[in-house]
């Protein structure tokens, strides 16, 4: 029963929407940048600047400190590697044929982008990098259930553990307490993964206080680079998830997943972040709402 | 009160009055040239006699150059002996801590700026140890931040030592810019060095300029016109204004509270603009000079400091009450950074630092320098000692400069005078003189004396800052790494006020 042809033709538009997420990417991050600058009555930089900056890294010098080894070359590239095979993964919006992949699979590459991340992060022997690396996994530790358990809940609800399967089966407005409970939670998680306020500052320039950032400190040029890329492409894919699968909006895929990028910016405006040790206590009440929802289903 | 080397700690025994009159400033003087030696003058705050006492030793100008510590008995000497041995060789024995202060291990141990024999403009090369505080331990380890930071900010290099992410200890190093200006103030006129005197800090210009012009002032027999305080006591209090209304934004960026960081730098910049109109620099500087002011202020200008100050008001409430909603922010300031009242006291804080932990120290009041007997004002102070508490203070006291600024306003309405300035005519010289005034930070002193040909022979500057740096180290103890930039923000201690 297999068809080659229309196997080859999932894939090419599989890597069509993953090269399409990838591009959209800093524009994505941009005007999340721009509404939380206008909620601060800043004019704020353009939506097009995380494009100049990654034009800027790439053209730059890459400084390595002598005291690193291969894995600290290797680890942006796994990074943006699994996170672009991830947006593979993506339930296609294009319609018609379905993605490959399960969800299982889906966010262990994630894990292991972070694994590399959190590896490299101590390679240079810096302290701000172990210490990033160390809250980076202290973090991780309370996603992973979370997001496991959301995903769970999906797929009581639909019945299949891959994500095309699931926004196939998944009905545009799901208003249940069960479907709102999920979004919610879902929401809190992305914030969290995705290293937004109030789990952690993205915009912050004090070393102490960052959990993301601060893994990346020692890294410049190209490396850097790929590091920024990939870290908004993880964005937009999470944005890509929330709206195809738990926002309760009859809207189309791309206004949905701009509705959920100024959330962002305006929860980012709203909130502070909280002290290091309250961000389980935070994980722990969006793993709760999870449990709800799966038990009201 | 003159005493010998030998018995200068029995002599600050008894000035401290087991503790009634905390230790102001502790400083050395060069006078060699006026046949004497080296001498240490120590001020104690007195509130009693609303001034500040003065206990002096002198060293023989041959030696021997020790005497037994202060530091064991008032730990708040610890920093200024160590500045004393850096800057005199003025050895006191039995300091627990006897590292250099300012002049770190890029200078020769013998090199001591402040002798009259040092000059100005002298080059020296050579190395000498300082060791960092460090920590060993299964699972310590340390982190050093600094000299060069992420922000736009000044150098100091911190020293955490870290189990996990909770704070052991922290050490400080700071000084990096030491500018020498005690230094550079030696021979100038009183006139010549107000330049200098109002650039030493851009947060408390006017404080310091009061503080050095009452010292002036006190040589003289002249008196300072009533019109030219008024003017004086609203620059300070416009300043305390937009220190402390910056600063409560400020301290949210240590959280990333977006929406009060943008509204405290928006009013900030309302204030600044208020300071140009009025005396044509943002920092309120060419104000004040020895014997007056040098601009007044007329009904149009009063009018509009009082209409951006109903705006600022009206703003910084709001700002205020967006903090207080906020029961996350309230989560990170409570119990975070905790000072307490003993040692506050210890340490002889100044300023926010001190009545944030239940020590109502005010100058204004303790010391009723210009005019502010005849205000109506209070001392706010809290006492849990921590970042929410500095808050609350900084909150209050907003609200007190507010009404001194519109009861000044209304006395200057009142008030027709026209002269600013008094002729000093000749000063006093060879008299050692001190000026004291409230600055945004605490109270800043300066302490100063002329020779015969009416020039500086040594101007010692005590900022604000000096006494609450040390208690940073103590305020992160058992608190955690991530909150730290947060504690550092509610102190808003300077670094160019202690590199001087």
């Amino acid at each position: 029963m297999i068809d080659i042809s229309s196997q080859l033709e999932s894939l090419a538009l599989c890597l069509a929407q993953a090269l399409l997420l990838l591009l959209a990417a800093p524009l994505v991050s941009g005007i999340v940048k721009k509404v939380k600058a206008l909620l601060q009555n800043r004019i704020g930089s353009s939506v097009l600047q995380e494009y100049y900056d990654i034009r800027k890294w790439w053209s730059k010098q890459t400084i390595l400190t002598p005291y690193t080894s291969v894995v600290f070359r290797l680890a942006p590239c796994v990074y943006f590697a699994t996170t672009l095979a991830a947006a593979c993964m993506l339930p296609n919006f294009f319609g018609g044929q379905a993605g490959f992949g399960d969800v299982f699979v889906f966010v262990y590459l994630f894990a292991l982008g972070r694994f590399f991340m959190t590896v490299s992060s101590m390679d240079a022997a810096t302290a701000f990098g172990g210490m990033g690396g160390s809250r980076e996994v202290y973090v991780a530790a309370f996603v992973e259930p979370v997001i496991m358990l959301a995903i769970l809940s999906n797929v009581l609800h639909t019945g299949s553990t891959s994500l095309s399967g699931m926004s196939l089966s998944f009905d545009q407005v799901n208003l249940t307490v069960a479907g709102v409970l999920t979004c919610i939670a879902f929401f809190l998680v992305l914030l969290a993964e995705n290293s937004r306020i109030p789990v952690d500052n993205p915009d912050t320039h004090l070393e102490l206080t960052m959990i993301h950032e601060c893994m990346t400190l020692e890294y410049s040029g190209r490396l850097l680079a790929l590091i920024h890329w990939a870290s908004q492409l993880k964005l937009l894919i999470f944005l890509v998830i929330f709206s195809m699968l738990y926002l309760p909006l009859d809207l189309p895929v791309a206004l949905k997943v701009l509705f959920s990028a100024v959330m962002v910016g305006v929860v980012e405006t709203l909130n502070n972040k909280m002290r290091l040790f309250k961000v389980r206590v935070y994980l722990a009440a969006a793993g709760l709402m999870l449990l709800l929802a799966v038990v009201a289903q | 009160m003159l005493v010998k080397p030998e018995n200068l700690r029995g002599a600050a025994n008894i000035c401290s009055g087991g503790g009634k009159h905390p230790l102001a400033a502790m400083f050395g003087a060069d006078e060699t040239l006026r046949g004497g030696g080296l001498a240490i003058y120590c001020l104690f705050y007195n509130a009693e006699k609303r001034s500040l006492d003065v206990l002096k030793t002198e060293f023989p100008a041959e030696g021997p150059f020790n005497y037994p510590c202060l530091t064991t008995l008032l730990p708040a000497a610890a920093w200024y002996e160590r500045e004393l041995h850096d800057m005199f060789g003025l050895v006191p024995e039995g300091h627990p801590d006897l590292r250099p202060l300012v002049l770190h291990e890029s200078f020769p141990s013998d090199f001591h700026p402040l002798l009259k024999q040092t000059p100005v403009d002298c080059q020296c090369h050579g190395r000498r140890e300082y060791e960092m505080m460090t920590s060993t331990g299964e699972g310590l380890f340390e982190v050093p931040v600094g000299p060069i930071h992420a922000g736009i900010i000044e150098p100091g290099h911190f020293r955490f030592s870290q189990a996990g992410e909770a704070m052991l200890q922290l050490d400080a190093k700071l000084f990096f810019t030491h500018r020498g200006i005690e230094k550079a103030l030696e021979g100038k006129t009183p006139w010549e060095a107000m330049p200098i005197i109002e650039r030493i800090c851009g947060a408390c210009s006017v404080a310091n300029s009061l503080s050095f012009c009452q010292a002036v002032e006190k040589l003289s027999e002249a008196q300072v016109p009533y019109r030219a305080w008024l003017l004086r006591t609203l620059a300070l209090e416009l300043e305390r204004l937009y220190n402390h209304v910056g600063d409560t934004g400020n301290i949210c960026a240590g959280v990333g509270f977006s929406p009060v960081i943008s509204m405290g730098a928006r009013l900030k910049e309302y204030l600044m603009q208020l300071n140009e109109l009025l005396t044509g620099s943002r920092f309120l500087r060419g104000l004040i000079v020895p014997g007056g002011v040098t601009m007044d202020a007329d009904d149009k200008i009063l009018e509009e400091i009082d209409d951006v100050l109903k705006e600022v008001e009206k703003v910084y409430a709001d700002m205020v009450h967006i903090m207080w909603e906020q029961a996350n922010f309230v989560n990170r300031i409570r119990t975070t950074g905790i000072v307490r009242e003993n040692t506050a006291f210890d340490l002889a804080m100044v300023g926010v630092g001190a009545r944030a932990s239940g020590i109502a120290r005010d100058s204004r009041k303790d010391m009723g320098f210009g005019i502010y007997d005849e205000l109506d004002f209070d001392v706010v102070v809290e006492h849990s000692g921590d970042v929410e508490a500095r808050i609350k203070v900084r909150v209050g006291e907003v609200a007190q400069s507010l009404s001194l600024v519109r009861q000044l306003i209304a006395k200057l309405r009142r008030n027709a005078d026209t002269e600013l300035q008094a002729d000093l005519g000749q000063l006093r010289a060879l008299e050692g003189s001190w000026g004291i005034s409230e600055s945004a930070r605490g109270d800043n002193i300066h302490w100063l004396l002329l020779d015969e040909n009416g020039r500086l022979d040594r101007c010692f500057i005590r900022s604000a800052s000096y006494p609450n740096w040390p208690a940073l180290t103590v305020a992160v103890q058992g608190d955690i790494i991530p909150d730290f930039p947060l504690i550092n923000k509610s102190f808003e201690l300077c670094y160019a006020c202690i590199d001087r």
